[in-house]
């Protein structure tokens, strides 16, 4: 990934960055969106430990499209029918589905089958991109799509999706964390177990193939993880921490991308740093109050 | 284990007793749907609700949340999760649950800070939000000392009073058993022990007796005899 700075030769400021908005609005504010889309979703990432979704979800979705480009190679299908598009959403609700169905075994085994996916697909990927070296390039802009230049339609994809979504989760959220974290409580009390959380890994897997595609793996696996983070820590309860880690989603990804214009940095480097720093500052900061407060608690007993 | 006929009626506490592996969360379980039944027959009076209080152990501590947010996740039912203002208008269930479970001045307090009795406490105001007919606890006293067990059993016989609730909880803690509940399922899936009936009645049973000794027979004034009339 480069540097936005790279296209356009100009003074690195704030002022020059908003004087050029019309060039650098669309990536700014897919940056933003998918930020604060994977912030929301990042809490129940976090909070259920399935951190590592991401990374497999990437990877499977790199297998279907690895093997629709292995498809027109080899049996001349065209681009419609073995459609990598297509491979790699079949793959992506596969691993969903896999990881959403397993009734058992508890976070164990859901790790497992995550790293069971990851691997199926990194190995899967390397032994299929053996026969379709040529497209290799077309898979890896096709799978980790560039921040710094958003196509007109990516940046409309990415934001349908993300206003879609975030009003599913805005009705359902009472839903998805009963399910999520009173799984037995909630079927007891008639609450549509399957569904919901059939609904929520559809939407998770949804946000994040798409956000890999269009912003790339790195700030995609960044944005699911780290506002989530700093949100879970200073937040009283899980509602608040949707909300925060929404917000530092926004915020991170679009001051990633200023940053990355303003100091020559790569878009998704950028703003995964920012959004560690996030994280850095709200650990520190909450390490800091919790010694005070245990400071205070014994100079009044 | 051998099959077991009992029905479970409004102001009725059943303990389910047993000691640990016996088979009395799986029983539960499946009476409560979360496991398939193996055979037999479940009737449910139409329009039954039910709420479940897992063990504690069941909750994940590092998800933040207060009391009040604790409680409060209890409330919704079926789809009523979609419905906006839901909590909000269950309001003054939740104050009057809290404040019956002594919990109300916790309520900013988060969750995981508290006692194991306190917790335990808030559990059951949880469970008590979405006004059940039957509320089944599993374990409800296993982590907390023998004052807050008390508390927790108090507390239930008071719900129990003033809202006609039945209550069904597990637990091999038999301390209290025949001061507060009013039927005992005796379940030991090892001897193929299954018995159900009042709590005089199963506490009667030599097989019983065999695991508790003469202590609660003591307790209650009986005698360690034949299989009496309690149902198996």
């Amino acid at each position: 990934m480069t540097s936005p700075v790279a296209l356009i030769d100009a003074d690195l400021t704030l002022r020059s960055f908003f004087d050029a908005w019309e060039f650098y609005r669309m990536p700014a504010l897919t940056g933003a969106a998918a930020g604060g889309l994977l912030g929301v979703l990042g809490v129940y990432v976090v909070l259920r430990r399935l951190v590592f979704l991401s990374a497999a979800v990437s990877q499977a979705a790199g297998l279907g499209v690895a093997l629709a480009f292995l498809l027109q190679v080899q049996l001349g299908l065209s681009a419609s029918v073995a459609s990598p598009t297509l491979g790699a959403a079949i793959f992506t609700i596969a691993v969903t589905f896999l990881v959403a169905s397993d009734r058992g075994g508890g976070t164990l085994r859901r790790d497992s089958l995550l790293g069971f996916a990851y691997l199926v697909g990194a190995a899967g990927m390397l032994a299929v991109a053996k026969h379709i070296r040529q497209e290799l390039h077309d898979i890896s802009s096709l799978l980790f799509g560039s921040a710094v230049a958003v196509l007109p339609d990516d940046f409309h994809v990415v934001v349908w999706m993300t206003a879609v979504l975030l009003v599913v989760h805005l009705l359902g959220w009472r839903g998805f964390g009963a399910v999520s974290f009173d799984k037995a409580g909630a079927k007891v009390r008639g609450m549509p177990v399957r569904l919901l959380e059939i609904v929520l890994f559809v939407t998770l897997a949804l946000a994040i193939s798409v956000a890999t595609r269009v912003i790339g793996a790195l700030p995609t696996f960044a944005f699911s993880v780290l506002p989530a983070m700093a949100a879970v820590r200073v937040s009283p309860n899980v509602q608040v921490s949707l909300v925060v880690a929404g917000l530092v989603g926004a915020a991170t990804g679009f001051a990633g991308y200023l940053a990355a214009y303003m100091w020559r940095l790569p878009v998704g480097t950028s703003q995964t740093l920012i959004a560690s720093g996030v994280v850095v500052v709200v650990e520190v900061a909450w390490w800091i109050t919790r010694l005070a407060r245990r400071g205070s608690t014994r100079a009044t007993a | 284990m051998p099959p077991l006929d009992f029905a479970i009626r409004p102001g009725e506490i059943w303990s389910l007793a047993g000691r640990n592996g016996a088979g009395k969360s799986t029983l539960l379980k499946t009476l409560l749907g979360l496991l398939p039944r193996v055979r037999g027959r479940l009737d449910r009076r139409d329009g039954l609700t039910v709420s479940y209080v897992p063990q504690r152990g069941d909750y994940d501590l590092t998800v933040p949340s207060r009391v009040i947010d604790f409680v409060r996740g209890g409330v919704d039912r079926g789809w009523s999760f979609l419905v906006p203002g839901h909590i909000a208008r269950r309001h003054p269930i939740v104050r009057e649950v809290m404040q019956e479970a002594g919990v109300l001045a916790l309520a900013r307090q988060s969750f995981s800070e508290l006692s194991e009795g306190q917790k335990q406490r808030v559990l059951i105001a949880r469970a008590m939000v979405s006004r059940p007919d039957l509320i089944v606890l599993d374990e409800p006293t296993s982590a907390v000392d023998p004052m807050s067990e008390r508390r927790v059993f108090e507390l239930l016989d008071r719900l129990r009073q003033r809202y006609d609730l039945a209550i069904l909880m597990a637990s091999h803690q038999m301390h209290f058993v025949p001061e507060f509940a009013s039927h005992v399922i005796f379940v030991d899936r090892d001897d193929g022990v299954a018995v159900a009936g009042t709590v005089r009645a199963v506490m009667r049973h030599r097989a019983f007796v065999e695991h508790y000794g003469v202590v609660l027979s003591d307790a209650l004034g009986v005698d360690a005899a034949p299989p009496a009339e309690a149902g198996s």
